[in-house]
């Protein structure tokens, strides 16, 4: 849908934009006929083209730019709650291959919005992210999305080993499953040399190349259209080391993540932060918190907090506009992320007080993983 | 970084030449450029958007497929570093990742140090056999470094890898490219990770870091009430090991203490899916957070036990307790006069 409002937001006639008639003249004299012909120019550039001043041809991107809003409904345009309703259904979500967590988050990880996953290490953050980076280029013949996937790896945990298990697995899976001949024809092209080439990965290694990073990820999505997911892991890893100013890291987070909803809506992707856990002193008892502090609890739409009860793994939902908090198991497989079998199924304990670590910060929230079944 | 080339206001250049405009333009909101430099909201704009292209080429991009073919070496090095150990290396399937923060924990006795000085002996044979063809620092904070083991280690070494050509094995002069940090305090410690071991692996010395441990110093420096003190200490170090390791593609590791599980009920403290422990590794979640691949090591304890007995030497459990791109798994190993040996993995 996009890409057609794009398209005739590009040949609107410079002619029209609201600009200097002395501007628009040298502009079409220099043969910039359309909004299209000025496309992804720089000031300097255009200024040069065109003999207009510096001032001028920004000022000349800027109308052109502000014309190219007004052709897209959703930026700044209206929508009625229905047509937004059918098209965040139509935008669809990330199956994470453990169909309890599936169902809790409506279908998977949905696309247009960000989620936060947070947990201690080693609980399967990481695992979670490539299981999605794999899964969303499931082609659609098998139910998924055949998209491509960017993978911001902050803390150097992205093993190209570990993607080719969850791959391989994941291939095996859908050719064991392949019935009619759309999806045999789709398996050709399933394989894990395509997964693992529309995998894009980019490495940051201080926050202020994930800074820069960010910035860009909207002209590499606008240069890749196919891709359906963005995963950051971890956003928590270079804002936790030498920050003195956690006034700036504040500021620094809000932006951040008001660029990630921008990237979500705009380009219908899913994004997914991950974050650590922090100890949290209190009077009496110290508990594990999700890192980056109060406001950062904020910043994603949904969040989702994966955490030990005894030797079992659980993923809770926290905070979701759509789905109502649930506790589900899941476990980490040599194939990925998977469903805990129903014979090794240990419920959470009920009180969440006895529960010996990894507990929910907010021991209100009791675990509901029953109450879907009803 | 050439700024000059970049298509900027004339005086934004100069301003920007004063200092490390990168970071300035991404870390500030427009609103506090803008004035600075004199420049419209769609200049900041576009220098911000200049900024970016500098500042995100250090972040190279690639798809994994890349990765796979060895076509990045700089991001991903598929290459490990073996344990010396055919059993060892199975377990972590190949041995220890080049970049990143590897951990071992356990009990005083448990064969940490022993398994340390193997990796500081295999790191120094060529790529093909499993090493990095180049010496070991080795960061001493606890007790004073066992040079006598190591050179029982050494003349062994033969028994241990009878799969090498025995002409490489003698060819090779290990001691001589250990070197021997003693650091008996913090300030000393962070000097040395942050100044002596840069020109090392600079100088293509060394191609592996040994901290034997962070624990000691972390404990015993800070109260139990200078918690946040210690977890700024602990996270800045951490980050000086992630870039030696990062820039060098040089394994760091870590030894760790363990510290008692007192109780069930602490909801501060992650158990790693580790149930009916007596110990845990120390140093709480702030380092935990750090590590890419957490090792233990312990004594036998049930069944296991009862399978080694008969042994003469003595056994360990060597677990990964996490990693990004292992099972929770564990293997028997034995402490021999030759070094750590493992036994077999059992099944799951």
């Amino acid at each position: 849908v996009g890409s057609r409002e794009r398209g005739a937001g590009m040949q609107r006639d410079v002619s029209s934009l609201a600009l200097a008639p002395g501007v628009k003249v040298k502009l079409i004299g220099a043969g910039f006929l359309s909004a299209g012909d000025l496309g992804e120019l720089r000031p300097l550039e255009l200024s040069r083209e065109a003999g207009i001043t510096q001032q001028e041809a920004l000022e000349a991107l800027e109308a052109l730019r502000a014309a190219r809003g007004e052709a897209e409904p959703g930026r700044g345009g209206r929508l009625t709650a229905l047509e937004l309703l059918q098209r965040e259904r139509a935008l669809g979500a990330v199956v994470t291959f453990c169909s309890a967590l599936d169902r809790a988050l409506g279908g998977g990880l949905p696309l247009g919005k960000t989620t936060e996953i947070c947990g201690a290490p080693g609980v399967g953050k990481t695992q979670l992210c490539v299981q999605l980076a794999v899964d969303v280029q499931i082609p659609p013949c098998f139910g998924g999305l055949g998209g491509q996937a960017v993978y911001v790896d902050t803390e150097g945990s992205f093993l190209v080993q570990r993607a080719v298990d969850l791959a391989e697995a994941a291939v095996q899976h859908c050719g064991a499953v392949a019935g009619d001949a759309e999806q045999q024809e789709a398996m050709k092209e399933f394989t894990v040399e395509t997964i693992l080439s529309q995998l894009f990965l980019f490495r940051c290694h201080d926050y202020v190349e994930l800074l820069a990073q960010t910035y860009l990820l909207p002209d590499f999505l606008s240069q890749h259209p196919k891709v359906r997911l963005v995963v950051i892991d971890s956003i928590a890893f270079p804002f936790r080391s030498n920050f003195e100013d956690l006034s700036l890291r504040t500021r620094l987070l809000n932006g951040l993540a008001q660029q990630l909803i921008q990237l979500a809506t705009q380009h219908g992707v899913a994004v997914a932060l991950t974050n650590q856990m922090t100890t949290k002193l209190g009077k009496s008892q110290s508990m594990l918190v999700p890192a980056l502090g109060e406001s950062w609890g904020h910043a994603a739409t949904q969040r989702l907090l994966l955490h030990w009860e005894g030797p079992s793994r659980f993923a809770s939902l926290y905070k979701s506009p759509s789905q109502r908090e649930a506790t589900v198991p899941f476990q980490i497989t040599a194939q990925g992320f998977r469903d805990v079998p129903p014979a090794d199924l240990q419920l959470p304990s009920a009180d969440p007080s006895a529960a010996p670590s990894g507990d929910p910060p907010t021991s209100r929230k009791r675990p509901r993983a029953d109450e879907g079944e009803l | 970084m050439d700024w000059d080339q970049l298509e900027l206001n004339p005086r934004v250049i100069t301003a920007v030449k004063r200092g490390d405009c990168r970071r300035f333009f991404l870390v500030n909101s427009s609103s506090t450029v803008q004035p600075l430099f004199d420049i419209s909201e769609p200049e900041v704009r576009q220098e911000l958007r200049d900024c970016s292209v500098l500042g995100a080429r250090a972040a190279l991009v690639s798809a994994a497929l890349q990765l796979l073919r060895g076509e990045c070496p700089s991001l991903e090095p598929s290459h490990r570093l073996s344990l010396g150990c055919p059993v060892l290396d199975s377990l972590l399937r190949g041995g220890v990742p080049l970049t990143g923060i590897t951990e071992i924990a356990g009990e005083s006795g448990a064969g940490k140090t022993q398994l340390c000085m193997q990796l500081c002996l295999s790191v120094q044979y060529p790529r093909e056999h499993g090493g990095l063809g180049s010496g070991a620092v080795y960061i001493c904070t606890e007790s004073a470094f066992p040079s006598k083991r190591l050179q029982q280690l050494i003349s062994l070494q033969a028994r241990l890898r009878p799969e090498l050509p025995p002409n490489l094995v003698t060819s090779i002069q290990f001691s001589n490219n250990i070197y021997i940090e003693h650091a008996a305090d913090l300030e000393a410690l962070q000097v040395c990770v942050s100044r002596r071991v840069p020109i090392m692996l600079l100088r293509g010395m060394v191609r592996l870091v040994v901290v034997d441990s962070v624990a000691a110093l972390f404990r015993c420096e800070f109260e139990a009430k200078e918690a946040r003190e210690r977890a700024r200490h602990l996270l800045a170090f951490a980050q000086s090991l992630h870039r030696l390791s990062q820039s060098f593609s040089t394994p760091v590791i870590c030894v760790n203490q363990v510290t008692d599980v007192v109780g069930d009920s602490d909801s501060a403290r992650c158990n790693f899916g580790l149930v009916d422990r007596r110990v845990l590794p120390a140093l709480g979640i702030t380092w935990a957070n750090q590590v890419l691949v957490r090792l233990m090591m312990s004594p036998l304890s049930g069944w296991d036990a009862v399978r080694a007995e008969g042994s003469s030497l003595v056994s360990r459990r060597l677990e990964v307790v996490f990693a990004p791109h292992l099972p929770q798994a564990y293997c028997i190993c034995s402490v021999g006069k030759e070094g750590v040996r493992g036994i077999a993995v059992p099944t799951q």
